[in-house]
């Protein structure tokens, strides 16, 4: 469970929230949506134990990401997976480049099954065959749904979405909204940052969310009849 | 799972780069390591030195062969000295006669003029001031020596030129090794540099910050042992191709007994060793210096 007590944020000199709580429970999809330049992004990496809040704290499994000790916080990243609002910078050239360090970040896969899960994850994703494509030749929408791919090969606990549904495009909205649902049924954790909640995706917190600062939160209905 | 993969990173991410770098740092330990084997072997100068310069103990006139000759064995066992042969008074008067060949007539007037001698080549390593007063200690009181001809103020100060000439070539040594810790710093910086969003990637996926540049730098030391190890072996071969085929080289740096003898073992573990730890201090500094630029 992640559990955010009390945050706050200050950026360029101005405070962009505070008094924020927020939890997270096992098995949920959590949509934090709000207007750009609100600290969607801040607000998550927050949450990921990668910037310390200047107010609050986030405490994950009763150990806090800020105050407690590194090895929580390790322990708890590399439980995470995590797809940027911009594609990550790394050297490589290919979709395989981006499997190999996403390997490298996680557990042990054997060698005979690596190529089998990375080309089922890409056809799942709509871009099959994919491995030796160029990163630079992928498109948005394609970006995004490698780096999930990616991301997913190693099987995170706790999924961290910037901007996804968007740039992912709208024809897969209800593609990953299932996968999230399907996920969430396993006990994964997914949040997503968004501008808007996805217009098909049903909320059991209702249309208009939960207002918390300047953003609102949404909860996924997760099993099929709309409960939880 | 994760310390293994972290050490192979590098490899994984940019061979192309990592394999011409790695022929850069051969062909650097090559280098250091044929130049340290032959400052070893020779002493800097000080083999050249050794045989072309010569102690002779003048003998008296009346020592026979015999004699001469147990002078000889004697002077050979002495620490100092590399090798002692005994000239006879007769090789001694042919060596004066080629050398003046109108003094021939000396010999007219009656008997063999020249005594006999002992020539004595000191050893490379014993090529000092006080060596060489060691050596005439010992044979300057015997009663068949006349006297010693060691070359007296010409010797020092042929001494001293060698002695800086040699602190020299190991102050050169030294400026060819940090010039090499350079160039492997660079070389871990730039690739640091490339692979920062790599690094960065893994560490914010729970990869612990300090194990990334502790398994980059584990690996530099290993393939920087294996670097080594494989051009000491080619120095090693260079050497005893060439001292079996140019003599002069023999001369000059030293014999294949003397290349695998054990004294000369031991700075060569050491030298692999050394490059070990200055391959993996070089990824460390290297990282920290990436990670030090502005972003």
């Amino acid at each position: 469970m992640i559990e955010a007590f009390h945050v706050g944020a200050v950026s360029r000199g101005r405070k962009l929230w505070d008094g924020i709580d927020l939890a997270f429970d096992e098995g949920e999809v959590c949509v934090l949506t709000g207007p750009a330049g609100t600290g969607k992004t801040l607000l998550l990496s927050i949450l990921r134990g990668e910037r310390r809040p200047d107010e609050g704290d986030v405490v994950v499994g009763g150990n806090s990401l800020y105050r407690g000790d590194s090895p929580a916080v390790d322990s708890f990243r590399s439980s995470s997976g995590i797809v940027p609002d911009a594609f990550p910078s790394i050297s490589g050239c290919s979709v395989r480049d981006l499997f190999l360090l996403s390997r490298t970040a996680g557990e042990s896969i054997p060698a005979g099954e690596r190529d089998e899960r990375q080309e089922k994850l890409l056809s799942m994703m709509g871009i099959g065959g994919s491995q030796d494509w160029k990163l630079s030749s992928l498109s948005v929408t394609e970006r995004a749904r490698v780096a999930l791919a990616a991301e997913l090969f190693r099987g995170p606990k706790y999924l961290f979405l910037d901007m996804l549904i968007a740039n992912a495009g709208g024809e897969w909205t209800d593609m990953l909204g299932g996968l999230f649902r399907a996920l969430a049924r396993e006990g994964k954790t997914i949040l997503l940052a968004e501008r808007t909640f996805p217009e098909r995706w049903k909320a059991r917190s209702g249309e208009e969310g939960i207002a918390m600062g300047p953003f609102r939160l949404f909860r996924l209905a997760v099993s099929v009849d709309g409960t939880r | 799972m994760i310390g293994r993969s972290l050490i192979w990173i590098d490899w994984k991410r940019m061979r192309g780069a990592l394999l011409r770098e790695s022929a850069v740092r051969f062909f650097l330990f090559l280098l250091l390591g044929a130049i340290f084997e032959a400052m070893l072997l020779s002493g800097g100068i000080n083999r050249y030195m050794s045989d072309r310069w010569r102690v002779t103990a003048v003998l008296r006139l009346s020592v026979t062969a015999v004699e001469g000759e147990g002078m000889a064995r004697k002077a050979a066992g002495l620490p100092e000295v590399h090798s002692a042969e005994y000239r006879s008074p007769e090789t001694s008067w042919k060596e004066f006669v080629d050398a003046y060949p109108v003094m021939e007539a000396l010999r007219a007037a009656g008997g063999n003029p020249l005594p006999g001698y002992v020539e004595i080549r000191m050893r490379p390593d014993r090529f000092t001031e006080g060596d060489f007063r060691s050596v005439e200690t010992v044979l300057k009181p015997l009663p068949e020596v006349e006297k010693i001809l060691s070359g007296g103020e010409t010797l020092s100060r042929l001494l001293r030129v060698s002695r800086w000439m040699n602190i020299m070539f190991w102050a050169g040594y030294c400026i060819l090794c940090a010039v090499s810790f350079s160039v492997f710093f660079l070389q871990e910086k730039a690739r640091a540099t490339l692979l920062s969003g790599d690094f960065e990637y893994l560490r914010e996926r729970g990869v612990p910050a300090r194990a990334i540049p502790l398994s980059r730098a584990a690996a530099a030391a290993f393939a920087g042992g294996l670097l080594s190890l494989a051009a000491m072996g080619a120095t090693v071969s260079i050497f005893i191709a060439l001292s079996g085929r140019l003599p002069a080289f023999s001369r000059v740096i030293g014999s294949y007994a003397e290349i695998l003898s054990f004294p000369f073992l031991i700075p060569w573990a050491l030298f692999i060793p050394a490059s070990t730890i200055l391959s993996g201090g070089a990824s460390l500094l290297g990282w920290r210096a990436a990670q030090s630029r502005p972003r």
